[in-house]
């Protein structure tokens, strides 16, 4: 594709756009409105939607802006009547069979329809007529429910799974108005949420997040992904009960339009609900909420060993190599084991370590050893003389793995987590923990597989009493 | 219809089958020939059949569902011995093909597309089947009959065997 | 050859030979004159035989009615280039059924209309996509194809040059759409019979990616002839602007319905009244649909009048289609007309493009109103509009099939589909 940029013009104004490029994605691209449906910029053109139709100077009829390209010099124009006419019945065709489910379906505040009726449409509607109905609320697998009924058959889902997972998974089925879309057998790919996105409408939406939140009661906050090392941008949607949900922000460096299903779990122990917000000490059996100071008071006296997870932030290492100036035996990682294969071809990696590279940069630079081989010499030199503080990893795959780690730790005179949330039974065998704020209630940079510096943002805090690793250090010391 | 049965193509199909590839220049051209034979063979396009072609060709088998629901002579049901189209188009409809469909599926104790009498007949409304001068027309498994009647049609079909 | 047959050439350039007991097999077709004109062309060479077709003014039989030589001209001239020619066989046009009356008597002309076009075309595949219903025809293609290969009319080395080709027969399974030439190229791929965004065209890239000529049965039938007497004599038919012969299939209220062939240009009138020997049943004409159900209709004041020809249909307000004549006496209700006709469309529509396969359903629906007890007074204009709307915005036609006959009968028949739908019988 070449990168030269040519001028077209487009309701008579100039706008400059790359050579050979999509006549469609050329328009978006300038932040002009087009109406559209099937078009999506990371999937092949359908032209089905017939929403895009433009006039082109010399040209006889309007056509689907999504099937051209730019040319040096061509005039194009969406704002004439016959066009605003146009798109205006594309839509009322769009919403003759379609069902006017807007007050129980999740896509409300954020539907395709609703939003191009308020600028397109606003016409009194003459469909009095009995409409076509197909299969509603079927579970298709994967976090994913399938209305049939709300389809308008833009055919996104099918190319999703035709050309990016190349699963072959969605399919439309049937002729004419009894088209219907369907997924064959359950959905099995590592991407299925992306079709939810993708939808336009209520037709695909997440089992999560069914009926569960108005959307136009959410906050957007864009941060990255922590569940492996490939770091795809995303956004996590929020308000003051919980978070609810996460999608991807298109990124042209790392992960394009999608993200994988394992990320759309990072917010699901955000919530104040799930989370510690007191330091807690064990009696008897049992996590009472208790100070720092009487944990600090308790392990007064002890040698300070700190295990450090993978998933903290560049500037997290920095101040605490800063403060903690100890000797090379106090400090080890804790990596993740990988999962799966190293990589899956499409964005998912087997390292699950969210910043391994940043954190190796920082130990080196700190004159500490993040090795798997210091880790093991730590855990073997535990004693009765050490407190040892475990940063527990937010984001956890493999518990056993992560169990064995807690059994080594019993010679050591007192164990404390520093965690973000309790629900793991193996936190038990843990004398006190500390609340500590999660990856999306801090702001700061994580470095992914490729050496990309990702930017983590912080959203809403749900737990202000959680604090960051530097402030129990300074604690301690 | 052995419809719990595993579908594979007989060997003469399967001889029919690997012929059919040498006049295309790629398999997924053969999907439409390589249906016909399987449903004349099995009646109709079961699941078993469709999963039998996709290993077969190659093809992911929600494909070969769009395509046997998408075409009016491929079923995926099971259907009758026999199969009666009746066109109900403008000029069989002006010469009374309507009625004699109607007619018909009251005489057989039928409905559209739901086979009857063990399963031995299934009637199905047709579009224009290309012989308006034989209006009103009908198709009986491979074969056209026009200018009929009432009686006529009857008499064709409980000669069927 | 006896000076019957050569009269037969005289007046027709298809149906030359229909007269002749089995004429389908190979021998009998030569012994008549047939593959005389295939010979010739090998010697002609591709360029000449285009020029012929080109001169000849030959318009695609199937319905578009765009110039064959023209269409011809757009395809690659690369012999090395893959390509492949593929014949429309699939009629499905309600009221068609020429195409299957030329085949079924006479495949051979087919197949050497075939193999010329594919040797001027640089063709070495060819595909014969006929509609599933048609499964004897389809037979006797085969059959045809069969004795072409052992006569070594097929396969390789043709006629001793360095032209190969292989044409096989592919049958449909019941869908209109695949009478749509990329709908018949997604079908021949072995998927759902919708038609490909346009551009690009076939011609450039069809079938498989590759270019793709599709012609109608007819049209390629129309080739032996115009290479053995040469493009100026097929103008001696027609009118200028609609040279040469056409297979019209006139069905309804007449006494002779049937396959004629004629000249272009000939009266409505005169195949009403002459070949098909007149209206049947009342013996009134009240309309005729003149060219498939996709043509709008036309009033007996207008069907008196016109002369078959692309022009003076389309003058008119319809088209002459594929030829495909419906004769309604003054016993016919044209809002049941419009009925059988909108029920055609919502079941035949592909279903890919939101204006189509909405609006054919609710056409439908509307018209139908009154069994729900739903009719209101301006139901006809809504028809009107929806129509409307639907023409001009669609990847295919189907969607402007489906409309322009609504809006012709909307126009020149407002009161009886006003008093139809109002009670859903007649006036």
């Amino acid at each position: 594709m070449g990168k030269e940029k040519i001028t077209i013009n487009w309701n008579g104004k100039d706008l400059e756009v790359e050579e050979g490029s999509n006549l469609l994605k050329a328009a978006l691209d300038n932040g002009i409105k087009v109406a559209h449906y099937c078009y999506h910029l990371g999937l092949p053109v359908a032209g089905v939607c017939r929403m895009c139709m433009v006039e082109q100077e010399g040209v006889p009829r309007p056509f689907p802006s999504c099937n051209a390209n730019v040319a040096p010099g061509i005039k194009v124009r969406n704002d004439s009547e016959k066009v605003k006419n146009m798109v205006e019945w594309a839509l009322q065709l769009h919403l003759v069979n379609h069902p006017l489910d807007c007050p129980i379906c999740d896509q409300a505040g954020e539907c395709g329809l609703q939003e191009y009726y308020l600028n397109y449409g606003l016409y009194d509607s003459s469909m009095i007529d009995q409409k076509v109905h197909k299969p509603k609320v079927q579970d298709i697998g994967r976090n994913v429910m399938l209305d049939a009924e709300r389809c308008i058959l833009c055919s996104r889902c099918v190319r999703f799974t035709d050309h990016i997972t190349q699963s072959f998974e969605m399919g439309i089925v049937n002729r004419g108005d009894h088209a219907t879309i369907v997924a064959h057998d359950e959905l099995h790919n590592d991407y299925a949420m992306n079709l939810v996105d993708i939808c336009p409408v209520g037709a695909l939406t997440s089992k999560d997040f069914r009926f569960k939140q108005r959307v136009w009661f959410l906050h957007e906050e864009i941060t990255t992904c922590i569940g492996c090392e490939t770091g795809c941008k995303v956004k996590i949607s929020y308000n003051e009960s919980g978070a609810y949900r996460v999608k991807p922000v298109f990124d042209s460096e790392v992960n394009g339009y999608w993200m994988c299903d394992d990320g759309r779990d990072i917010y699901k122990h955000l919530s104040r609900a799930d989370r510690v917000f007191s330091p807690m000490k064990k009696s008897q059996g049992l996590f009472l909420p208790t100070d720092e100071k009487t944990v600090f008071e308790t392990v007064k006296g002890k040698k300070a060993k700190f295990i450090l997870s993978a998933g903290l932030f560049n500037e997290e290492y920095e101040q605490f190599f800063e403060r903690f100036r100890a000797n090379k035996e106090q400090v080890a990682l804790y990596t993740l084991p990988n999962m799966g294969e190293d990589f899956d071809g499409i964005l998912i990696r087997g390292n699950k370590n969210a910043n391994l590279k940043g954190a190796e940069a920082y130990f080196l630079k700190a004159g500490h050893d993040p090795s798997v081989e210091q880790f093991n010499r730590l855990l073997s030199s535990l004693s009765d003389k050490d407190v040892v503080f475990v940063v527990v990893p937010e984001i956890l795959y493999n518990q056993d793995h992560f169990e064995t780690l807690v059994k080594k730790l019993s010679k050591a005179k007192y164990k404390i987590a520093l965690t973000t949330n309790d629900s793991m039974m193996i936190l038990q065998e843990f004398d006190f923990l500390l609340p500590l704020k999660a990856f999306a209630e801090k702001a700061g940079t994580i470095v992914n597989f490729n050496s990309q510096e990702r930017h983590m943002n912080a959203g809403k805090i749900f737990v202000p009493e959680a604090k960051e690793l530097a402030h129990y250090v300074e604690a301690l010391l | 219809m052995k419809s719990a049965e595993k579908f594979e193509y007989s060997a003469e199909n399967k001889k029919k089958y690997d012929h059919l590839l040498t006049r295309y220049d790629d398999v997924e051209s053969a999907l439409l020939p390589a249906l016909h034979l399987a449903q004349d063979q099995n009646g109709y396009i079961s699941e078993s059949v469709m999963k039998y072609l996709s290993e077969l060709m190659n093809i992911p088998v929600v494909k070969i569902s769009e395509v046997v629901s998408f075409y009016d002579m491929f079923y995926n049901h099971p259907v009758g011995k026999n199969i009666i189209q009746v066109c109900t188009n403008i000029t069989c409809s002006m010469f009374g093909g309507r009625e004699l469909f109607q007619d018909l599926c009251r005489q057989f104790g039928a409905g559209q597309l739901k086979p009857v009498n063990n399963n031995k007949y299934m009637f199905q409304k047709m579009e224009c089947l290309g012989a308006c001068e034989q209006a009103p027309c009908m198709r009986v498994n491979n074969d056209y009959h026009g200018k009929l009647n009432l009686d006529e049609a009857i008499r064709i079909i409980k000669e069927l065997d | 050859m006896s000076e019957n047959l050569k009269a037969n050439f005289e007046k027709y350039a298809l149906l030359s030979y229909h007269h002749i007991p089995e004429v389908h097999k190979i021998d009998i077709y030569e012994s008549a004159g047939g593959y005389v004109s295939m010979h010739k062309a090998f010697k002609m060479g591709p360029d000449k035989i285009k020029e012929e077709v080109k001169e000849s003014g030959l318009r695609g039989r199937g319905g578009a009615g765009f110039p064959c030589g023209t269409k011809w001209g757009f395809f690659s001239k690369d012999r090395k280039q893959k390509k492949y020619l593929l014949c429309n066989a699939d009629e499905s046009e309600p009221g068609t059924f020429k195409d299957r009356y030329l085949v079924e008597k006479n495949p051979h002309i087919l197949i050497e209309g075939m193999i010329i076009s594919a040797f001027a075309l640089g063709v070495d595949k060819a595909y014969i996509y006929i509609r599933g219903e048609f499964y004897q025809q389809a037979k006797i293609l085969e059959n045809a194809i069969e004795e072409a290969y052992a006569k070594k009319y097929l396969g390789k080395n043709i006629l001793g040059s360095d032209f190969d080709l292989d044409i096989t027969v592919h049958r449909g399974a019941g869908a209109y759409i695949c009478g749509e030439e990329t709908g018949m190229i997604s079908s021949l791929e072995g998927k759902k019979g919708q038609p490909k965004l346009k551009p690009p065209f076939p011609a450039i890239k069809g079938y498989r990616g590759l270019p793709t000529m599709v012609n109608n049965v007819e049209t390629l039938s129309a080739v032996p002839w115009i290479v053995n007497f040469g493009g100026k004599s097929y103008r001696q038919w027609g009118t200028e602007k609609s040279p040469g012969t056409k297979l019209f299939s006139i069905s309804g209220d007449v006494f002779r319905p049937g396959v004629i062939e004629v000249p272009l240009g000939i009266s409505l009138k005169e195949i009403i009244d002459n070949h098909c020997h007149g209206v049947s049943g009342s013996r009134i004409l009240k309309a005729v649909i003149p060219g498939g159900s996709s043509a709008p209709i036309l009033t007996a004041e207008e069907a008196m009048e016109v002369t078959m020809d692309y022009e003076a249909i389309a003058a008119k307000g319809s088209m002459l289609g594929s030829g495909a004549i419906i004769v309604l006496n003054s016993t016919r209700n044209i809002g049941e007309i419009l009925k059988w006709t909108l029920e055609f469309y919502h079941h035949e529509s592909c279903g890919q493009c939101t204006p189509c396969r909405e609006g054919t359903g609710w056409l439908d629906s509307i018209l139908k109103r009154k069994l729900f007890h739903k009719s209101k007074l301006d139901d006809v204009d809504l028809m009107d509009q929806v129509a409307s709307n639907m023409r001009g915005t669609t990847i295919c036609a189907l969607s402007d099939a489906a409309a322009m006959p609504t809006q012709g009968i909307i126009k020149k028949f407002r009161k009886e589909l006003e008093t139809y739908i109002s009670t859903q019988g007649n006036n």
